[in-house]
C-alpha cells in the first residue's frame, strides 16, 4: 500500500490478490462467458424441483403474510422469495415467469409501504405464476402473451391505488 | 481500454457467493466456474461471510444486498470499518435487484467496489468483475467513510481545484473570446424578463 499524506483524508492505493491475479491473463470474454452460459445449462436440470419448492414456499408465506397484514415477518419474507424467483427465472432464461413475479414483487412492496392487502390481486398473480411453469408456457416471452402481463400489471396497479 | 477487450483471470481465487438462495448461489457459482474460477465458497447469511472470512483468506465477495440478517450494505460497511479487519480492502460486489440511484448511492457509501443488478446475465457479472480487476481504485479514509474512492466518475476538477491534495485537474480549452457580447447578453436577461420566446 503506497500512503499519501493529507490533512483530512488518507488516501492511498490498494493492490489485493485478487488484482494481481485477476490482471494475469485467464480466459477471454467471450469462451468465459461462453463456458458461464454452458455451466448454467448444466445445472438447468434441478430448476423444476427448485420451483416447486419455491412457489409452495411463496404460496404459503404469502397466506400468512394475509392474514397477519402489511408490517408483518411473513410479507418481508413473501417478497424476497417472490424475488429469488423472479431473478433465478431471468437468469434461467424463463422471461414469462420472471415478468410475473416482477410484477408481483411491486405489489408485495406497495403493500409492503402501506397499501392494503388485496386477495384477488395477490391470487391473479399466483394463478399466473401457476400457469407460466407449465411447460407449454415456461418458455414464452411476455410479448407473446399481453393480455396477461397487462392484465396483471393493471391488477397490481389498481389493487394498490 | 474497456473491460470487454480483457481476460480475467479467476483461478486459485478464493470468491465468496453469499446470497439467500441456494439456487442463486449456485448459478453464481456456475458461472464464477464458467470464467475459469476453481475456489468458489458459498455462504447464506452475514454470520456465514464473517465466518469465512476469520477461517480463510478471501479474495473477492460477492454479496446481495438483502443477505440476513441486517444485509449485505451492512456488512460491508461492516468489513470496511473494522480497523483491525485484514479483510477492509476486499473487493465487494453488491447483487440486487433494487437498483433505484438511491440504492446504488447507498451501496457505494457503504463502501461497496461496485453494484450488479439482479437478475444478472453471465456477460453482466464478467465485466464488472474485469472493471474491478483493471480499474482499481484509490482507498480513501476519513472519520465517516472507509473504501473505494467514491468519485471514480470524476476526473478532476478545472486547474487542479478539488476537496483533496491529489485531485488531478482537467484540461480546459482556451479562452478565445468571449461568446456573447455585453449587449447581446443584456438582450437576453431583458427578453427573458419580458417574457418573450
Amino acid at each position: 500500500m503506497t500512503k499519501r499524506t493529507h490533512p483530512e483524508a488518507r488516501i492511498f492505493s490498494v493492490e489485493t490478490r485478487f488484482h494481481r491475479v485477476a490482471r494475469s491473463g485467464g480466459t477471454p470474454r467471450e469462451l468465459a462467458i461462453k463456458q458461464a452460459e454452458v455451466a448454467i445449462e448444466d445445472v438447468k436440470g434441478g430448476f423444476d424441483e427448485w420451483l416447486d419448492g419455491a412457489l409452495t414456499e411463496l404460496v404459503d408465506t404469502i397466506k400468512q403474510a394475509g392474514a397477519e397484514g402489511s408490517g408483518s415477518d411473513s410479507l418481508q419474507t413473501a417478497n424476497s422469495h417472490a424475488r429469488q424467483l423472479r431473478d433465478v427465472a431471468m437468469t434461467m432464461g424463463f422471461e414469462l415467469l420472471s415478468c410475473i413475479a416482477d410484477s408481483l414483487c411491486m405489489l408485495l412492496d406497495s403493500i409492503a409501504a402501506g397499501a392494503e392487502y388485496n386477495d384477488d390481486a395477490v391470487a391473479c398473480h399466483l394463478d399466473a405464476l401457476s400457469l407460466a411453469r407449465q411447460p407449454g408456457y415456461r418458455h414464452l416471452k411476455p410479448a407473446q402473451v399481453p393480455e396477461l402481463i397487462n392484465g396483471l400489471y393493471r391488477v397490481a396497479t389498481v389493487a394498490v391505488t | 481500454m474497456t473491460s470487454r477487450s480483457l481476460s480475467i483471470n479467476l483461478c486459485d481465487l478464493v470468491i465468496l457467493v453469499a446470497d439467500p438462495s441456494s439456487y442463486m448461489s449456485m448459478l453464481i457459482h456456475s458461472m464464477l466456474r464458467g470464467f475459469g474460477a476453481n475456489k468458489v465458497l458459498e455462504v447464506r447469511d452475514s454470520v456465514g461471510v464473517i465466518r469465512a472470512l476469520t477461517n480463510q483468506k478471501i479474495d473477492a465477495l460477492i454479496c446481495d444486498a438483502r443477505l440476513p440478517p441486517h444485509g449485505g450494505l451492512h456488512l460491508t460497511r461492516a468489513i470496511r470499518r473494522k480497523e483491525d479487519n485484514e479483510n477492509r480492502t476486499l473487493p465487494i460486489l453488491i447483487m440486487t435487484s433494487d437498483v433505484r440511484e438511491t440504492t446504488v448511492k447507498i451501496a457505494r457509501d457503504a463502501g461497496a467496489n461496485m453494484v450488479i443488478a439482479k437478475p444478472m446475465s453471465p456477460a453482466g457479472l464478467y465485466d464488472r468483475l474485469a472493471w474491478i480487476a483493471f480499474n482499481p481504485r484509490q482507498f480513501i479514509d476519513t472519520a465517516t467513510y472507509f473504501g473505494p474512492d467514491r468519485r471514480f466518475k470524476i476526473e478532476g476538477y478545472p486547474n487542479g481545484v478539488g476537496r483533496r491534495k491529489g485531485d488531478k485537474a482537467v484540461d480546459v480549452a482556451a479562452e478565445i473570446g468571449p461568446a456573447l457580447g455585453q449587449d447581446e447578453i443584456d438582450s437576453l436577461f431583458s427578453t427573458a424578463r419580458t417574457g418573450q420566446d
